[in-house]
Parts: structure tokens; sequence; C-alpha cells
């Protein structure tokens, strides 16, 4: 394991890579501290810049922005009560009545260590099991590529939230926006409606930045409060939680394994993975009642579990190249788009490149711990900043990105389509994660689908006598039979 | 207005335009769009390119713009001003498969050629551990035995290494599943783990690959080709003629710029990328990459590529035959 990191250590340690560590963590930090905004929509907003850098210190950036945000979601949850992200949901329980003891810069000092180690052991954790899987991954043919897209599709749709159909429906919208373009087995163009714009089918990015940033824009104007400013209590520097998260070194251990383990399966996400390892938490502390009422405890476990997740879905991304959630989705298409195709390849022939974005992951754990305490105060000022320059700001970066991609007028009728389409979905309570897993995992499975039937001799039994691709058709099977009878059950009883 | 700050004015307005038309081309960096996702091939193209732009003193970036078989690429360039500062990257299957399909409407005549850069040559190539295949006669005795029994890959249906691998099945009259991949990297995964039988490979791919691969037969008559895949025989030596010869059986390109462009810089151009290709560093570079440098120069264009137009109808031809045997097996 050690070979990838010795490997990816020169590409990966350049002043370029560092600094953009940094850059993405601070990036990361305040668009997680804001309310309704996130990593992904940190990504996606960075997402054409990163094409105009060299792969590694791209994703380095990309990377950071990731766990910066992740964290940064905390932040919120604590001072205001409003989780920053949906990741720092569970955090609130604990962190917003510490904080109204008066001891926020405690709260927010054990969430920023607690996640920086749950990523740390999480990113432990990655190294040793992405090229495990991936070796293992060797043994996998189309057959077996088809099954585990198909897999992973279900699951994104399934443990999303909103209803397992809403998912459903929305998965199979990206796999319909994924058949437009050019057939890559006959080379016949595919709903291009004779426009050269769309003989690739419509931009990944420019779809990701219209579905997410865009829509939420539109959310957020909606809800008005243009120039509100919280009340915040001062903030200091402190670094007393460096002391205190010793005391639940356990904890940070067991919630970060706990949040790799999930993040590591397609679709379960860090909101799933906090809201368990709190559970796990409170069950096993000493004093229980304390929960909910400003245990540090439920502030490291859910903190910890968090990042851990964002180390858990990069393992499936990087060795099978399936997205354990939609931001690990978005640097996959990153990843595809800068060259490099994850999967059992990526071990083998770019170990470096491997080896450099595990660096890259690990680093930026290491700068968040150091940013995230010196820059307690900043991110008061940062939420007090008033949605009103805000919002313009997110319009701006949007537009000019995906502009600057391919300089296409077109692409930007894209981000504006999608942008619409969002907030259309949104309004009906539709997840639009797994739109975006259905474009990526659109071509896995259909080309090797394909690949597949022209392989066989016996029509589709190929997918059922090779043990590998029938134990993954097996496993998607109950689960949907799991999903159609949690869904039809309650209506019959109503 | 006094006079004299009239004829001020009038002079400044006079510098003001004749400066773009006394500026020496290039005065800034120029593009050139590649057909293909980025990849060895790419590389090779990046080759010429930064030794092309030192040579002008500007930077020449090499913009992967794929999809449709090569013509988006051909349309972005299409779309740029005739000054120059957009080179084509001519594949031949944009510059002439493309077309020749009627997936697009101009003809290889519509552009202005610089020089040739570099061609590779395709080869067959099996599992290096496959005992069942020592040279390509084993591998066509067993596909007569067993026709549609193996299964192949030559990267995407309907290019070029289709039509060669396609012209030597139908010369020995076998038959084998034809399996498209998009990304021919992971159809060497496939071969490796055993879901594929052969091959239509690269140079490219033939060298980030050797170890896991044997090479039966270069598919092509020109001795070059033999050495870009550690000298393994020609196709002839098996007393096949796949009915493709010199450079039609290839993958090249030849870099061009818009007809309109103005004669002062497709003239620089073209001196910037003679003079990059006679360099030796740039010369081994190509070859060591599996990319013979081919040099025809521009006059040659009409004469070479309207002979490979030609030729490759007969490519055409070969999958079509493949398709009705697959059909009928």
């Amino acid at each position: 394991m050690f070979d990838l990191l010795i490997e990816g250590a020169p590409l990966y340690f350049s002043p370029a890579s560092v600094l953009l560590t940094v850059l993405g963590i601070i990036g990361g930090l305040v668009i997680g501290v804001l309310p309704g905004l996130g990593p992904l929509m940190g990504i996606v907003l960075l997402l054409p810049v990163a094409f105009h850098l060299d792969p590694i210190p791209a994703m380095a950036m990309l990377i950071a922005v990731y766990v910066g945000g992740s964290a940064g979601g905390s932040i919120s949850a604590i001072l205001l009560r409003i989780p920053g992200t949906p990741l720092a949901a569970a955090t609130l329980f604990d962190g917003y009545p510490l904080a109204q003891k008066g001891r926020s810069q405690d709260a927010i000092g054990l969430s920023i260590t607690a996640s920086s180690l749950g990523g740390l052991v999480a990113g432990i954790v990655l190294i040793f099991f992405s090229p495990v899987l991936a070796d293992f991954a060797l043994n996998f043919a189309p057959p077996e590529y088809a099954a585990m897209a198909l897999l992973g599709l279900l699951t994104i749709a399934v443990v999303s939230e909103g209803s397992a159909i809403k998912g459903m429906l929305a998965g199979g919208l990206g796999l319909a926006v994924a058949t437009v373009g050019t057939d890559e087995f006959t080379q016949a163009y595919r709903y291009t409606f004779g426009t050269i714009n769309l003989t690739s089918g419509p931009n990944l990015v420019a779809v990701v930045v219209g579905l997410f940033a865009l829509s939420e824009l539109f959310v957020q104007i909606e809800g008005g409060n243009f120039r509100d400013r919280p009340q915040i209590q001062k903030l200091r520097i402190s670094f007393r939680a460096f002391r205190l998260i010793v005391n639940h070194r356990w904890n940070v251990v067991r919630s970060a394994l706990l949040g790799t383990g999930l993040g590591a399966i397609p679709g379960a996400g860090g909101d799933v993975s906090a809201f368990v390892s709190y559970a796990v938490a409170k069950r096993l502390a000493s004093e229980a009642e304390a929960y909910g009422e400003g245990a540090e405890g439920g502030v490291v476990a859910t903190e910890a579990a968090n990042n851990g997740t964002c180390g858990g879905a990069l393992i499936p991304t990087l060795s099978l190249g399936i997205p354990g959630d939609a931001s690990t989705a978005v640097l996959l298409g990153a990843l595809f788009l800068l060259g490099f195709f994850p999967g059992p390849e990526l071990f083998q022939y770019h170990a470096d490149v491997a080896g450099g974005i595990f660096l890259a992951y690990l680093a930026s754990n290491v700068v968040l711990i150091v940013l995230g305490i010196v820059l307690v105060p900043f991110f008061g000022t940062v939420l007090k900043v008033p949605k009103a320059w805000l919002l313009p700001l997110v319009l701006l970066l949007s537009t000019l990105g995906t502009y600057a991609l391919q300089n296409s007028v077109f692409d930007l009728w894209v981000m504006l389509a999608f942008g619409g389409i969002g907030y259309v979905l949104r309004k009906a309570n539709y997840p639009l994660a797994p739109i975006i897993i259905g474009m990526i995992l659109g071509p896995v499975l259909e080309n090797n689908f394909r690949r597949a039937l022209l392989l066989s001799r016996d029509g589709p039994m190929i997918f059922l006598e090779r043990p590998i691709s029938a134990t993954i058709l097996a496993i998607a099977a109950v689960m949907l039979v799991y999903v159609t009878i949690t869904t039809v059950r309650p209506r019959k009883r109503s | 207005m006094t006079l004299t700050s009239r004829l001020v004015a009038a002079a400044l307005g006079l510098a003001a335009l004749a400066g773009p038309a006394l500026a020496e081309f290039p005065e800034r960096n120029i593009e050139s769009i590649y057909p293909w996702a980025p990849g060895a091939t790419m590389a090779a193209s990046q080759v010429i390119a930064d030794a092309m732009g030192e040579e002008l003193g500007v930077n020449i970036s090499v913009v992967s713009t794929p999809g449709a078989g090569g013509v988006k690429a051909f349309e972005t360039a299409l779309s740029r001003d005739a000054d120059g500062y957009t080179l084509f990257d001519g594949y031949v299957a944009p510059l002439v498969i493309q077309p020749m399909k009627g997936n697009a409407d101009w003809t290889y005549q519509d552009f202005t050629p610089l020089w040739s850069a570099t061609s590779n040559s395709f080869a067959i190539a099996v599992r290096a551990d496959d005992d069942r295949f020592d040279d390509l006669s084993d591998l066509i005795a067993y596909m007569k035995e067993n026709p549609g029994d193996l299964r192949y890959s030559p990267g995407v249906a309907g290019g070029i290494p289709h039509m060669v691998g396609a012209a030597t099945l139908m010369a020995t009259d076998t038959v084998a599943q034809l399996v498209p991949y998009p990304e021919i990297d992971v159809a060497v995964r496939d071969m490796r783990g055993g879901i594929l039988d052969f091959m239509v490979t690269n140079p490219g791919v033939y060298n980030v690959n050797k170890a896991d691969m044997k090479v039966l037969a270069v598919l092509s008559d020109m001795e070059d080709a033999s050495t870009t895949y550690g000298g393994a025989p020609l196709v002839g030596a098996f007393d096949i003629d796949i009915g493709m010869a010199n450079l039609s059986p290839s993958g090249w390109n030849w870099w061009l710029v818009r007809k309109d462009t103005p004669e002062d810089v497709v003239t620089t151009l073209r001196n910037a990328m003679e003079a990059a290709l006679k360099r030796d560093d740039v010369h081994q570079r190509l070859l060591d990459m599996g990319y013979v440098p081919t040099g025809f120069s521009p006059d040659q264009y009409e004469e070479i590529v309207g002979a490979v137009a030609g030729e490759l109808e007969h490519g055409q031809k070969a999958i079509e035959w493949e398709t009705e045997k697959l059909n009928g097996l």
C-alpha cells in the first residue's frame, strides 16, 4: 500500500497541489459554513476551473473542497442551529446546546478536530482497501461491470432522501439524458436533433452546475430575506480542542470506521452515517442522558463519521468507478474528463495518479485541522454575509465557469435548462443526486450490457453463469424486492 | 479642433488601422484541435505542437475535442476564423471516413494542407500466454475450423483498425465475433482476462501493454511498421493480401488549416512545421512512442490523400462483408 503513496509523492508534492489543497480547504470550509451550499456546490463551482489545471492539482483542489465542505457544515449547525449541509444535521443535537452553554468555541474545535481525525482514519482505510478492491475487480469483465453499475444506480436511488420511487425516477432521468450523443458501438447519432453541440451529449459540467447550483439559487431567491445578518457570539482562536479530543479517541476511531464503512456502500452518504454513529456513541456512552443536552461525544461522533464517509465514498469511486455519493460522482466525472478512468486500470497503469489522489485526501485532512481552528473567527464573519451578496456571486461563478469550459453559449443554455429542471424537481421533492449518478453510470451500464450480450453465446444467461455478476444481481434483486414491499405495504394499510 | 490636432488624430487612426496588418504572424498562442480523447496518440500530437511552437515562438496547445468520430473537432475548427490561429489535427477518420459515410459535408479538398504528421500501423495481438496461437496461421486455422467462435475487438467499430481487421478476415475467409470497445485500453483488460481472444492494437497501446500481449502480425506492407511492434512479422509474410497498401491500412494525420487562410500565414505555418518535423529529437521521440513521422510535403497532399480515400472503400466493404457473415452465423 505504501508503494502507491511513494509513487504518488512526486506528483502530489508540487507547490501548485499543496497551495490548491490549502485554498480548497478554505473554500470548502466557507462554502460548507454557508447554509444551503455545501461540499457538492463547492465542487460544482470549481469544476470548470479544474479543467484548466493539471490532473493532480485539479483533483487535490476538488478533494480539499469536498473535505472542507463536509466539515464546514457543522459550524453553522453549532452557532445557528442551521446545518450548513445535510451532513451536519446530526451535529446540531449536541453542538447547538453546547454553544448555548457558552462553549461554542469548544464545540467548533471538537467538530473540526474530530472531522480531521475521522478523515485521516478513513484515509488509511482508503489506502489499504482501494487497491485490494481494485485487484479483485481485475476479474471483472463486461457482465460484472454492467451488474455493478445497475447495483450502484439502484442503491443511490433507494437510499437517497425522499421516496425510493422518486429516487429511481430521478435515476431514470439521468439514464435518459445519458443516451443523448453518439452511439459508441455504431457511431450513430441519438437524440442530437441535428446539432453538432449534442453529438457527445450535453456537457456533464453544464448539467451539474445547472442542476445543483442554479436550482439552489432559484430556491434561495424564492426564500427571500436577502439582507438578514444572524447574531453570532464573538469567536476567538482556541487550541483547547486538541486536549479535549484526546478523551474521545475511541469514539473518533469507532465513528470514523462506521462512517467509512457506510460511505463505501454506494448511496449511503454522510447524513446516514452521522445519525448511525451518533446512535452508537450514545448507546455506548457512560452518560447517555447527556446526549442531546450538549455532550461533547455527540459532536465528535457525528463529525468523525461524516468526514469518514468522504474517504469511504472514495473507495468504490476510485477502485470500481462506481461513485459512493453525489459529490464523489462529480469527482469521478472530473477524473474522467481529466483523462483518467477510475477502476482497476487506474491502480495498474496510473499508480502515481491514484497515489497522488490518496495523498491529496490525507493532506486535506491535515490542513483542515490547522486551518479549521485558526480560521474560526473568520467563519463568524462569513456567516454574516447576507444573501444579497452571496447569490449573485454564485450566479457569476456558475455562468463564467460553464462558459469557459469550451467557450460555448450552448453550454449556458444547457445549464439554464437543467437549472429549471432542478428547480421543478426540488419543488416536487425529487432527489437530484441520482440524476448525476444515472448520467455517469448510464454509459457504463449500456456499453457493458451490450458488450456482454455480444460476448455471450447464450443471450442474457452470461449474467447468471458468472458467479460474481450473478451475486451482484442477486443483491440488486433483493434490494428491489425490499423497496417494492416497503413502498406498497403502507399504501395498502391506508 | 485645430488642423494640427486633426492631422495628429488622422495619423493615429491610420497607425491603429495599420497595426494589425503590419504585425508579424503569429502574435498570440495557437490551438490545434485534436479529435480524440486524451491518451497516447494525443501525446504524439503534443510533441509536434511543442516543437512547432518553439519554431514560431508561441505556444501551440493541443485541445482535445472528442465526439462523433472526429466530426465535432472539425466542426469546432471550422467555426473559428481562417486566421491560422486554429489548426486541424486532420486524422483520417474526420478527414476521409466520416465524409465517405455521409456524416460530414466536406471533402479533403476543402482544406489547405500543412505537412503530414505521423502514421501508425495496426497489428493483430493475442494474450502473451495464449499457447493456442504461435503465429497468424494458427489463428486463421482455428477460425476456419470454428467459425465465429473467437471474439475480437478492434476498439471502436467502423474505424480504420476495424477496417483492416475485417479486411484480414475477409482475405482469409474467416469470421470472429466482433466486440466494439470505445476505449481500447479496456479491450486490453478483457483480452488479458480471457474474455477476448484477440484484438487489433495500435503501437501506443502495444507499448504500454507489451508484457501482456503477443503480436501475431502487423497489418501493413511497410517495413518500418514492423519495428514499431518489436520486429513482429508483416501480414504479407503469411501470404495474405489484405487489399490495402501503403498508408491506407494505417492511422495517420495531416495538419490542416481552413481553405481561406491568408497565403503568408500558411507559408509561415508550413515552414515551422517542416522545421519541427526535421528535428532529430522530435523524430526520435515520435518513433519511441510508436508513431512513424511520414514527412509528406503539402504538394503531395492531393496525390496521397486521394489514393487513400479510394482504398478505404475496400475497408468499408470488408466491414459490410463481416457484418453479413456474423448475421449468418
